[in-house]
């Protein structure tokens, strides 16, 4: 039923994206007879497509690259390279670029006020990629391409792990569905007053740009002093973008796989960061597609469903198995 | 079970309270106006209201023509940034050299904003209507902003030669 319904909402929105999308640049204007001007008209005409990946280069390459890193590491489950990948994120696409998917993506979807293709390949690049990864696998864009996100998961790695504080399972749960109200409220917010700058409150972005007021920079160490003893804080309970793409996740169509014996077994739920793991079940929505449960389940010496595997073996071939003793 | 109130006699009163605020920002925003013509010509003692095509204001020193204001919105409607138009309010004398930029309205986020900057809108003050307008060329590049530099940049260099075909006669070189 989710499913069914956010199939229709992303189909819908996707239709009237497309719709609107401004896929051609302005047409040059008309030369009046005698142009007596004589200004260089190809200034004026929309750029060939040659002539405008290479002017976008630089960030066509970066984007692209990075996105090959997180699939790399992605697919292969590597933990290294996860963390290469954060790192990564954080210096290219935080601090050099600036470049995160953010509420103000979803105001320009409502009002319709997209950037033009043409000249906007590398944005577009991140976009289509954010929502294709996020039908296809879940929040993979939240787990590693989202720099504010990984700067999070970075500091969770660098810090003692006995400074965490895990909230109980019923205030986490509760908690999360946070989110969801701050991407109804500003949506609320923006259509009725068409106010974009609230952004600056509900989102630490712009940090990585240094423009921010006291009160903004305020706001944020407060949010990281409390990060530093409940992880990832932002990401799982009040990030209005990580709520969107929660909703498109229900679409996810290679989920993850869990084994009969995931119904009893507790290791991957105590082991999930995201607090994305209840009894058998995987919460898609708060699912970013961290690998770790992944590492679990593929591990024979550790997940139950191996262990268990192994037992039967040996009993059903005990003969077998005693002269390895 | 109670029952919720209507909605339309709130609904009513917002649209009441909006027609007024927009009626009292009427009069401010033609002063504001002002100030932002006098800014871009110093010189100019009259300006005409805005007319023509493409639509524009005439600056005047007395009798002498000094140059034209257009907003890029009205003259290069299509031109997207970021999140939106860039709403500029360009300043061009009769020889197709710009007096000066205003950005008056945008929607750009995070770095994007760097447009509302003096340093960005000062390097347009003397800047020919025949330059290239390149980002990283004759515009400085804001690396965070590309987007919205780009754009501006393509506004405002579209915006003014259309101004200068149509209604300036080139100056012989």
């Amino acid at each position: 039923m989710t499913r069914l319904a956010a199939a229709l909402v992303f189909a819908v929105v996707c239709a009237c994206v497309l719709a609107r999308m401004p896929l051609h640049a302005a047409a040059a204007q008309a030369q009046p007879a005698g142009n007596q001007w004589q200004f260089n008209d190809e200034d004026e005409q929309a750029p060939g497509w040659k002539d405008v990946v290479r002017s976008q280069a630089v960030d066509l390459g970066v984007f692209a690259g990075f996105t090959v890193l997180a699939l790399v590491s992605f697919f292969r489950k590597d933990k290294t390279l996860k963390y290469v990948t954060l790192a990564a994120c954080v210096v290219l696409l935080g601090f050099w670029k600036s470049q995160l998917i953010t509420i103000v993506n979803i105001f320009g979807l409502i009002s319709l006020d997209l950037p033009i293709f043409r000249y906007s390949l590398a944005w577009y690049l991140l976009a289509t990629f954010t929502v294709v990864s996020t039908v296809l696998w879940g929040r993979l864009y939240c787990g590693r391409m989202c720099a504010f996100g990984a700067l999070t998961q970075l500091m969770d790695a660098a810090l003692p792990a006995s400074w965490r504080r895990e909230p109980p399972a019923w205030l986490e749960r509760r908690a999360s569905f946070i989110k969801y109200g701050i991407l109804a409220a500003a949506i609320l917010y923006f259509v009725v007053t068409r106010d974009r700058f609230i952004y600056r409150y509900i989102e630490p972005f712009w940090m990585f740009g240094f423009h921010g007021s006291i009160v903004m920079w305020s706001l944020l160490a407060v949010l990281l002093v409390a990060t530093v003893f409940v992880r990832n804080l932002y990401c799982r309970f009040l990030c209005p973008v990580g709520a969107a793409l929660g909703v498109l996740s229900n679409l996810t169509v290679f989920q993850i796989k869990r084994w009969k014996e995931c119904k009893t077994c507790k290791i991957c739920e105590k082991a999930c960061e995201w607090g994305a793991i209840q009894g058998p079940k995987i919460i898609k929505s708060e699912c970013v597609r961290c690998d770790d449960c992944e590492r679990l389940y593929t591990d024979t010496k550790k997940c139950p469903h191996w262990l268990i595997l192994l037992k039967d073996l040996k009993k059903a071939q005990p003969t077998v198995a005693a002269p390895s003793r | 079970m109670r029952r919720f109130p209507s909605l339309s006699p709130a609904l009513a009163a917002i649209a009441v309270v909006c027609a007024l605020v927009s009626l009292a920002a009427q009069a401010p925003a033609e002063a504001r106006l002002q100030l932002q013509l006098k800014q871009l010509f110093p010189g100019a003692t009259t300006f005409s209201p805005k007319g023509g095509d493409p639509p524009h204001f005439k600056a005047f020193n007395g009798q002498t023509l000094l140059g034209l204001a257009f907003w890029t919105t009205e003259l290069q409607p299509l031109e997207r940034a970021y999140d939106g138009p860039i709403k500029i309010l360009v300043g061009m004398d009769t020889k197709g050299i710009l007096t000066g930029i205003i950005v008056v309205e945008h929607h750009e986020p995070y770095g994007n904003f760097s447009v509302d900057t003096p340093g960005f809108a000062a390097q347009f003050r003397g800047k020919n209507i025949r330059d290239a307008f390149k980002v990283g060329v004759d515009v400085d590049a804001i690396s965070r902003a590309t987007i919205s530099v780009t754009s501006s940049s393509r506004a405002i260099r579209n915006s003014a030669r259309l101004a200068a075909r149509q209604l300036l006669t080139a100056p012989t070189q």
